[in-house]
């Protein structure tokens, strides 16, 4: 097989939510000796643009959205281990994070799949983390961190990240970018925060274009 | 016009009747624990009807609520399916442990007992408020409504992901979760309630599409929930916080008499007060909105009577222009944070700007 036909059951695997493609074109590409960094940008990310483009456009919804995100792990999960770690080396860390208190993680999980096919490396925190656990995480050498919460009373772990990350030393490195309902540009702003979107997709462009 | 009482406001503003002032009603409802003279924790007052009815009854007192919308928080009937629920001192309950770990969990989903668990105090404070507020303030339960009771009690993620991948085990399940809406809505009314709120949360554009919030809750189980209300003889109301609703569905369609919502001036497309009274959803119903709820907790009297001032002045006109007497609640597109540094203070705002700026 071709490694543009590959490439192609990638991409598609991942736009047409088919999981078991993923995994057997992501071992075919190893097989093949195709470049486990061009066949994640060139293939699954690609597929996963797709979606996301058609998400934004109000062309297919969140069930679609997140299938596909799943099939896009099962080929990452076959892909990403067969990477030197030399080549990752340039790769932006990031990390998602709810803050502690809240256990809705259906945005933050879109946020994470977006900035993954974005090219970031990602660590995912979880949800319900506390502030101290979230900057340590920051001091670990983080270039982005993403917070969200769903819920008003918990918006204020975010003010708590921020300054902890102040004080061990972690906030002049690290992007903060924050997201939820309750959450707005000026909230952000109020709490030292660099950046608020609406959506996963913009909020990964604008982190991009940085 | 001679003054009318906050309960014929209500009422007249359903029905599109001539009123003196819009109506004013800010979904202040966990806030109103904070109105009590001993001091009163989010989690008891989410865990006792006695204290949740007295609290209403004092919003009702405090601030001339035409409205008042029962809301506890989002987990009831989700606990009483199983899932669990984490209480804090000072937060709204919500799940943090979920039921749905394989398809076959789909099948176990069965009615609860609605006069146990957590319904069944959420209805015993209904039957205990119903007398203390009767002809002051419009009396409206507050229920979730079929698939968001799935998503909650299964977890909205993976419940999505089964829609898609493997629908009929997810419509086993709602099934069940209307049946439990349903037998909800028939005990409210017993206890007294004048309206039901439903919250469809997900007819939502950022969510889902017509098609498959149709056939996931629009088609048949909101429907069912729909028809139980009015079988029932107490009003239809629905309440949707989100982004992009789905208007045409939940209020052509669906035919309510109440509808709350919110405005997200950051998101092109969410719908403002102009334009939903334009395009004709306050002719079918009354509509509730849209002060964001942030504003309670952030701003200043100043700045939150500024924006209701505005907001009454943008209805009136809107509502003008379409011939209708009423018909727009100025209320908060959500409910009002019920955090501890809310300011009371604020709620009384709105009150009174509406009233000096909401004269019709």
């Amino acid at each position: 097989m071709s490694k543009e036909q590959i490439l192609e059951d990638l991409a598609n695997a991942v736009i047409n939510c088919k999981a078991d493609l993923a995994k057997t074109s992501a071992e075919k590409a190893l097989a093949e000796g195709v470049n486990p960094v061009e066949a994640i940008n060139e293939g699954l990310v690609k597929g996963m643009s797709v979606v996301g483009e058609r998400y934004a456009a109000h062309q297919v919804y969140l069930p679609q959205v997140l299938v596909s995100s799943k099939c896009l792990y099962a080929g990452l999960d076959i892909l990403i281990p067969a990477i030197p770690k030399d080549d990752l080396a340039n790769s932006k860390k990031a990390a998602t994070v709810v803050v502690e208190g809240d256990v809705h993680d259906i945005g933050k999980n879109i946020v994470k799949t977006m900035l993954t096919a974005g090219g970031f490396v990602v660590n995912d925190l979880g949800k319900d983390v506390p502030p101290a656990t979230i900057a340590a995480a920051a001091k670990d050498g983080l270039d982005v961190l993403c917070m969200s919460t769903l819920m008003t009373p918990t918006m204020d772990r975010m003010p708590e990240v921020i300054n902890l990350m102040k004080e061990n030393g972690s906030r002049g490195s690290c992007t903060v970018t924050i997201g939820g309902p309750p959450t707005s540009p000026s909230f952000a702003e109020e709490i030292g925060a660099d950046h608020r979107d609406n959506n996963a997709q913009d909020c990964v462009n604008w982190l991009k274009a940085m | 016009m001679k003054e009318m009482t906050p309960y014929e406001r209500a009422i007249a503003s359903i029905q599109n009747e001539p009123v003196d002032e819009l109506a004013a009603s800010p979904l202040a409802l966990g806030l109103c624990r904070r109105l009590m003279p001993q001091k009163v924790t989010y989690k008891d007052w989410a865990s006792d009807p006695k204290l949740a009815a007295e609290s209403f009854t004092k919003g009702v007192e405090q601030w001339k609520l035409p409205f008042t919308v029962t809301l506890i928080d989002l987990s009831i009937t989700a606990a009483d399916l199983g899932a669990h629920v984490r209480m804090d001192t000072e937060n709204t309950p919500f799940v943090d442990g979920h039921i749905i770990h394989s398809m076959e969990d789909y099948e176990k989903i069965q009615c609860p007992d609605v006069t146990q668990g957590r319904i069944g105090k959420l209805i015993e404070m209904n039957r205990l408020l119903a007398p203390k507020i009767k002809g002051k303030s419009f009396h409206i339960a507050f229920m979730e409504g079929p698939l968001l009771t799935l998503t909650q009690a299964g977890g909205a993620e993976q419940v999505f992901m089964d829609m898609f991948t493997d629908p009929a085990p997810v419509h086993k399940a709602l099934s069940e979760t209307t049946k439990l809406c349903t037998a909800g809505v028939q005990k409210m009314a017993e206890a007294g309630v004048e309206g039901m709120c439903w919250d469809y949360l997900w007819a939502n554009y950022s969510c889902l599409g017509d098609p498959e919030y149709g056939e996931f809750e629009g088609d048949k189980y909101a429907k069912a929930c729909n028809e139980a209300t009015r079988a029932t003889g107490i009003g239809l109301g629905i309440h949707n916080c989100a982004d992009l609703p789905h208007l045409d569905t939940q209020i052509k369609q669906f035919g309510v008499d109440m509808y709350s919502m919110a405005y997200y001036p950051l998101i092109p497309g969410s719908p403002t007060a102009t334009e939903t009274i334009e395009k004709g959803y306050c002719d079918k119903c009354l509509v509730m909105g849209n002060i964001d709820p942030q504003l309670f907790i952030r701003g200043s009297v100043e700045q939150i009577t500024a924006t209701t001032k505005d907001l009454c002045q943008e209805a009136k006109t809107a509502l003008c222009k379409k011939g209708l007497n009423s018909r727009y609640c100025i209320s908060s597109g959500c409910e009002v944070p019920p955090d501890l540094e809310t300011k009371l203070e604020n709620v009384q705002a709105v009150m009174d700007a509406t009233h000096q700026y909401g004269r019709m």
